[in-house]
């Protein structure tokens, strides 16, 4: 669950760190890639895996083009935090309605060939699905984390995100390198969105959930810190199986919330440092 | 020319309110007496959000903790003590009270976390709460806790109550006025600008914000109490629900943070439109149009709904919030 | 500068509710009948919402087709309440005092019907509704009625009546009780332990989580660890599938799986479709009941969604506007306190069949006994209504 919410956060973290745009709508776009997910299963019998190779390039230009004519007028406000806070509400909420208008607000659950295999390690139980969601999310991490070090797009985003004025100094284009990292950061929430539909079902209210729940996760593992999010979902997705063996299970939330403060008010900077 | 504007809003204010107070007694249907009073629980709410969210910079996701601590105060106070309707309306100022006293508590180890780990922190701090009430019996747990509902006409009953939101209202927005004006706000307007620099200024940061934390966390817990009564069922999905919390949030900065006037717009503005959508438009369209304006108006006003009443002041431009904690963190 | 914003503001705000007060549609009189309240059309519990927001205009369709109530036509103000509790009080509100609806319609889930039963108390307005449990019908309300009610603590009366008339050997001996921490799981779970006790079957585990739940599979490993083998997961369509998928998955194979409510929707067997089989369930309504009016409504669905029956949903929807209607009926008038007066001294047909109210507006309990077979939800008990055999004890997973 924990590398889950990490893929599905990282893109979150990415348009935080780079353009302080807080973008509430972003587990909207991974539900928008979810219902696509299961649209295209249903008509075509494609797996989920393989939708990720449709939603992913569709949403990479959505978020584009939202980023060209709804964030760029944004970016010159006081506080582009607040500002973009409000904006993508905006968004979220007609993600919400549309999928509400399109898909029916019926429950929805994917269903494969390997959705109730198991495999069992000692005394762990892994469900395929979840296996497989933490598979994907493992190589979407490393993907991003291979795309930032070591091309030099990603070199670019990385020097805009630390020092903007310098790497505009040295010929940054920071314009198209933030709708590049909106774009990618969008993109990803969609791989995110099928990896959480492996796990839950789902429906067009289910974005606010994740939301949560990804914002939790990014936060403590330090804002831009892509191992830090995949580290910080995997010490919650720990606490909830442990904490069965040892206290009543109506305890779960509460202690998983309780820690994730602990562990904020004594790193106060998250987990991890936040760096690229 | 200070003096004769504050006489000014002084006038207006007491104009205002002594219109507002009569509003209840001519016998208009009940519903606007209701749709009145949830604004002025919404305007309570953001307006003491700013405080801490709007000057000092310090986003607080958790607000709606206070809100249902106070609702849930009074409830156990009125159960426990037998309260008459009466002494159950003052019984929102112990509230009030008890919400302050938990976020000093909660304000003081919080507080030193900054711009997004704040945020984060007062969040996890409102779903402990929720689910701390939901897991206790003796607290109502999952079933939630009735008040009696007193033995009069339900247009006194609501007229009442609108007469102490709007007296809680009054308070708030007097507190927030204040606020802008005195050291107090001008302190943390310095933590919000940088808090380095302020503390080297003489500031006492940690003092400062925690009472503003503490302050911010007072109104909400009354108008908790107050809306308990209203409502005589509570439950921690109804008092608890995180939407509020991101609802007070949206509204201050959608008026505009850091201002007196502009959460008290921002929450006039969306809870009244959000109703007459509601009232108007089919159900998911209403929900876009809604959404649509969140969009439209922010990028035609970044930085809020005041900036259209003051575009002539433009108001010096400080560093954003987030450059602060990123900043600070990558160094 | 103040004195400009001050102005501004205030103008705005006045514009804004003079607009609101205006633009209202008045309602001319010895017009149609208006029936009025609030549904979650969106948000967390829109599913349901529009399967009861269907029933209701289907029988208002019927029932205008016919020539109305009274002889006039009947005509409903649905409001949008977000699945919020807060606004469907402040809409139920609305419909009474500016709206002056003839009647209130009931809404859902649980919490809003908590929440708007004292405020149709107040106003004295007759409020037929799933209600919110045992609970709220304890707190002398009088224009209240659930009719019929959506009750937690009816839910599996069926469901024991008939493991009840198995011979003691046969039934399950360990139970796993894994419940959500809200008023429908509280409910659900209250008559619980008096039964098992009365059937002999050990309690095992008794837990309660949170929603969301994060994860099933350690739920199912204890029960799994504990031997037991009848499970009852009192949850919701979202956690009730995370723990089937489990239970799946680990081939944890009890004789019984009891679902509360999360098995009623039709999402259930179209999205889980043979693993969804075999679940027990309890129900106040159902399609296949001998009731005059179920057909129709099964036919409508049937043509209409292409469903086998009618979700219970829909059936609420419908049967709460029959209820309602025929108070008005028997009362010959729209005064409320005459209605609520007339259903608590009459019996009243609707398609979950006969009721008469009692002081705290419910009817006798009622007890339904379902179970899934071949994505069907077949009626188990009592016995003179079963459709189809039960399954048991529950067959291995495919």
């Amino acid at each position: 669950m924990g590398s889950v919410y990490a893929l599905l956060g990282i893109g979150f973290s990415l348009s935080w760190g780079v353009m302080k745009v807080i973008n509430i709508s972003h587990a909207a776009f991974g539900l928008i890639a979810a219902f696509l997910a299961y649209t295209l299963l249903q008509a075509w019998g494609l797996d989920p895996i393989l939708s990720i190779a449709v939603s992913v390039p569709l949403l990479f230009f959505a978020a584009c083009f939202i980023y060209r004519f709804l964030i760029t007028p944004i970016t010159q406000a006081k506080e582009v935090i607040v500002s973009s806070m409000i904006l993508t509400f905006g968004i979220a909420i007609i993600l919400e309605n549309l999928m509400l208008l399109i898909w029916s607000p019926d429950p929805r659950v994917l269903t494969t060939s390997y959705t109730s295999k198991v495999i069992i390690v000692g005394p762990f139980y892994f469900q395929y699905p979840r296996l497989a969601g933490f598979l994907m999310a493992s190589m979407g991490v490393g993907i991003i984390q291979f795309f930032l070090k070591l091309t030099y797009t990603g070199k670019a985003v990385r020097a805009a995100w630390q020092q903007p004025d310098a790497a505009q100094l040295y010929g940054v284009n920071l314009k198209r390198i933030s709708m590049i990292t909106f774009g990618l950061a969008v993109a990803s929430a969609g791989a995110g969105g099928v990896c959480m539909a492996y796990l839950y079902s789902f429906e067009p209210h289910t974005h606010s959930l994740w939301l949560i729940y990804l914002f939790l996760v990014v936060i403590v593992g330090g804002v831009g810190n892509v191992l830090g999010a995949a580290s910080a979902g995997l010490i919650i997705g720990v606490i909830t199986g442990l904490s069965l063996a040892f206290l009543p299970y109506q305890w779960v939330n509460l202690l998983t919330f309780g820690l994730l403060m602990i562990i904020l008010i004594l790193r106060p900077q998250g987990l991890f440092q936040s760096e690229v | 020319m200070v003096s004769s504007s504050n006489r000014l809003v002084f006038g207006v204010s007491i104009l205002l309110f002594l219109c507002l107070a009569i509003f209840p007694w001519f016998g208009l249907p009940v519903y606007f007496v209701s749709l009145l009073f949830t604004v002025f629980m919404f305007v309570t709410l953001a307006t003491s959000w700013n405080l801490i969210g709007g000057y000092a910079g310090y986003l607080s996701f958790g607000h709606v903790a206070f809100f249902g601590i106070g609702a849930y105060t009074t409830a156990l106070m009125m159960k426990g003590l037998h309260l008459s309707p009466f002494w159950t309306i003052l019984s929102s100022i112990p509230a009030g009270f008890v919400a302050m006293l938990i976020a000093m508590i909660v304000g003081y180890p919080c507080l030193r976390l900054r711009g997004p780990y704040f945020a984060v922190v007062t969040l996890c701090f409102a779903f402990v709460v929720d689910l701390g009430i939901k897991n206790l019996d003796i607290l109502g747990g999952p079933e939630g806790l009735w008040l009696k509902s007193p033995d009069l006409p339900i247009e006194t009953i609501r007229a009442i109550l609108f007469e102490a939101m709007l007296v809680t209202m009054m308070l708030s927005i007097m507190l927030a006025y204040w606020t802008s004006r005195s050291k107090f706000g001008a302190g943390l307007r310095a933590i919000k600008e940088d808090e380095e620099v302020a503390q080297t200024m003489a500031i006492n940061a940690p003092r400062l914000k925690i009472q503003a934390f503490a302050l911010s966390a007072f109104f909400p817990g009354m108008a908790g109490g107050i809306y308990a009564y209203y409502l005589t069922y509570i439950h921690t999905d109804i008092v608890f629900d995180m939407m509020i919390s991101i609802l007070i949030v949206l509204m201050a900065l959608f008026g505009g943070g850091g201002t007196v006037m502009g959460p008290v717009i921002g929450a006039v503005l969306l809870t009244l439109i959000n109703e007459g959508l509601s009232t108007f438009v089919k159900a998911e369209f209403a929900r876009i149009i809604y959404g649509c304006l969140f969009i439209g108006v922010i990028i035609f006003l970044p930085n809020g709904i005041m900036e259209f009443f003051k575009k002539e002041h433009r108001v010096e431009s400080g560093i954003s919030l987030a450059e602060n904690g990123g900043n600070r963190s990558a160094a | 500068m103040i004195q400009n914003v001050i102005k501004k503001a205030l103008l705005l705000t006045l514009a804004i509710c003079v607009a609101l007060i205006i633009a209202h549609p008045a309602y001319a009189e010895d017009k149609p009948i208006v029936i009025g309240g609030s549904l979650p059309l969106t948000g967390k519990f829109a599913e349901t919402a529009k399967w009861i927001e269907k029933g209701m205009k289907f029988w208002a369709d019927e029932v205008n087709a016919k020539g109305g109530i009274l002889g006039r036509k009947v005509e409903f103000i649905i409001y949008d309440d977000e699945s919020d509790a807060k606004k469907a009080v402040t809409f139920a509100e609305k419909a009474i005092t500016v709206d002056k609806v003839d009647l209130l319609f009931g809404g859902y889930p649980g919490t809003a019907a908590r929440a708007v039963m004292p405020v149709a108390e107040k106003h004295k307005y007759v409020y037929v509704s799933m209600g919110g449990h045992m609970k709220s019908f304890q707190q002398g309300y009088t224009y209240s009625f659930g009719g019929p009610p959506l009750m937690g603590e009816w839910w599996y009366e069926g469901f024991f009546q008939y493991m009840k008339a198995m011979p003691a050997d046969q039934r399950p001996k360990r139970a796993a009780v894994y419940t959500m921490n809200n008023p429908i799981g509280a409910s659900a779970s209250s008559t619980l332990a008096g039964w098992l006790q009365k059937l002999g079957i050990e309690m095992v585990i008794n837990e309660k989580y949170n929603l969301p739940l994060p994860d099933a599979t350690p739920l199912i490993v204890k029960s799994k660890q504990m031997n037991t083998d009848i499970l009852f997961s009192n949850g919701f369509f979202a956690d009730g599938v995370m723990t089937l998928r489990a239970a799946k998955a680990l081939d944890y194979r009890p004789k019984v799986i009891v679902q509360a409510i999360g098995s009623v929707i039709p999402a259930w067997v179209k999205e889980l479709g043979k693993d969804g089989d075999y679940i027990f369930s309890g129900t106040a309504l159902h399609n296949k009941l001998n009731y005059p009016g179920n057909d129709k409504l099964n036919a409508y669905i049937k043509k209409k969604f292409g469903l086998p029956g009618y979700p219970v949903y829909f059936g609420f929807g419908y049967a709460w506007m029959q209820t309602l209607s025929q108070g008005v009926e028997g009362a010959k008038s729209l005064d409320q306190t005459k209605i609520r007066d007339w259903l608590k001294s009459n019996t009243v047909n609707n398609i979950a069949g006969p009721m008469s109210f009692d002081e705290k507006g419910l009817p006798a309990p009622i007890n339904f006994c379902t179970q899934i077979i071949n994505g069907q939800v077949e009626l188990i008990w009592p016995k003179e209504v079963r459709t189809a055999e039960p399954v048991y004890p529950r067959p291995a997973w495919k």
